[in-house]
């Protein structure tokens, strides 16, 4: 017994901190005169090759979930984005430029970055979040401007992103349709400010005198958007 | 210390007749004889710890095996540190590790007594919505609701509330850095002195 207790009077001697949490890099975004949007390379095409895998995604987005929530809707205050049904190349787009540094997200990147989840498992998780459901319970803008939400989105955005916000996975455009209102203001809002350092400068050129009436019209009329549901793929 | 040994072994024999069976191919009775002269003292003959629970003593019951089997690696190479497991662990052959972590792997998990009523429903809140400011996961997230965890997040339920603590605490400082992909550090490091408390006491009294 005597070895208990010097093992113990031991264990309590205090231990030095030895390192630190993972730090996102930072590569060359919208800010840099050299930044190509959504360029043929990285990570992403690396990704893109792999096929993804629904049984393995469902395991590996348990990483996720903690904060997108088990239906992959993330919290309707916007903290977090619906993730369900979202095309899975713009999932591994966005992956892979939270990643490599193009979209900055220090809250998600020691969760996130490659020394946790490997490209496979981003494929897979990818699969996975595009066959699920999209919630049509996600949070909803007040509803007082909608008609000119209405006229922005068919005027500027509908092009690219669909009549119903379905997106368009041949051109990494997100699906819009069941997306938080608050998330697509603070989106928006980040775009605009610059802040959101991976944006597609087309987009930036349609909104850069948007009003932030207008950015709220648009957002709400988006929350509100309905799309047909995806056929499951194998 | 051989008196001692023998009392262990046949009150081993004992507590054993209410436990469940192992999986077939773990040697359980190999494993009790390791258990009786190296494990209860700290951990129990059944893994449920010992009263009163010492912040150093887990209780292993009902933990995956994977799970155990990987923190005694650990011990042994060192990427977990600890005094007293450390000497423990060299006393052991990779085949007595594979036995022991199936051994606690199929003992029943107890849950324990809370001690601090007044933190359970914070923790509750905290365990299965996370701290969305600050971006704390949810612990149900990956330890699943219930904390009954799976083979890569290990079961938590039942755990004593000071050893939870006090390895949360250890995660923030990077004193325990055996976790996958730092995730554990990460998260730790931004949770505050009352939610690893609070989440601490609410895990001790799940089941």
């Amino acid at each position: 017994m005597k070895k208990y207790a010097i093992t113990l009077a031991l264990a309590l001697l205090p231990l030095s901190a030895l390192s630190a949490p993972p730090q996102q890099p930072k590569s060359a975004g919208i800010e840099s005169p050299d930044y190509v949007w959504n360029a043929d390379n990285g990570e992403k095409n690396e990704i893109l090759k792999l096929k993804g895998n629904a049984i393995l995604g469902e395991e590996a987005y348990r990483g996720c979930q903690g904060c997108h929530k088990t239906d992959g809707a993330g919290i309707p205050d916007g903290t977090y984005p619906q993730l369900a049904g979202q095309h899975a190349s713009v999932l591994i787009k966005q992956m892979a430029d939270t990643r490599e540094g193009r979209r900055d997200n220090p809250k998600m990147f020691p969760f996130a970055g490659k020394h946790v989840v490997t490209p496979q498992e981003v494929a897979d998780i990818a699969f996975y979040l595009q066959n699920m459901k999209i919630p049509h319970d996600n949070g909803k803008g007040p509803g007082t401007l909608l008609a000119r939400g209405k006229e922005l989105y068919l005027k500027d955005c509908q092009t690219c992103h669909g009549e119903n916000g379905e997106g368009n996975a041949a051109e990494f455009y997100p699906v819009l349709a069941g997306q938080h209102y608050k998330y697509l203001l603070r989106e928006l809002r980040d775009t605009l400010k610059g802040k959101r350092r991976n944006a597609n400068p087309k987009m930036v050129k349609v909104i850069k005198d948007y009003q932030d009436a207008d950015v709220e019209a648009v957002s709400d009329y988006m929350s509100r958007l309905l799309m047909p549901e995806r056929a499951a793929e194998k | 210390m051989n008196h001692l040994r023998i009392a262990a072994f046949i009150l081993c024999g004992f507590v054993m007749g209410a436990t469940q069976a192992a999986p077939p191919d773990a040697n359980v009775e190999k494993a009790q004889q390791i258990v009786s002269q190296l494990c209860f003292a700290c951990h129990g003959m059944d893994g449920n710890g010992i009263e009163p629970p010492n912040p150093e003593y887990p209780k292993l019951a009902g933990k995956q095996a994977v799970y155990l089997l990987k923190q005694l690696n650990d011990f042994k190479s060192g990427k977990r540190k600890s005094d007293i497991m450390t000497g423990i662990v060299a006393e052991l052959s990779p085949d007595d590790m594979n036995n022991l972590a199936k051994y606690f792997s199929v003992q029943k998990n107890k849950p324990g007594i809370i001690t601090l009523p007044d933190l359970v429903a914070f923790g509750k809140k905290f365990y299965e919505e996370g701290s969305p400011e600050i971006g704390v996961p949810a612990c149900a997230g990956c330890h699943v609701p219930d904390a009954s965890g799976t083979d890569k997040y290990p079961h938590l339920a039942g755990q004593h509330a000071t050893y939870t603590y006090q390895q949360l605490k250890r995660f923030a400082s990077s004193e325990r850095e055996n976790d996958r992909g730092l995730v554990m550090q990460s998260l730790a490091m931004r949770m505050s002195e009352q939610e690893m408390k609070a989440v601490s006491e609410y895990i001790m009294g799940m089941k």
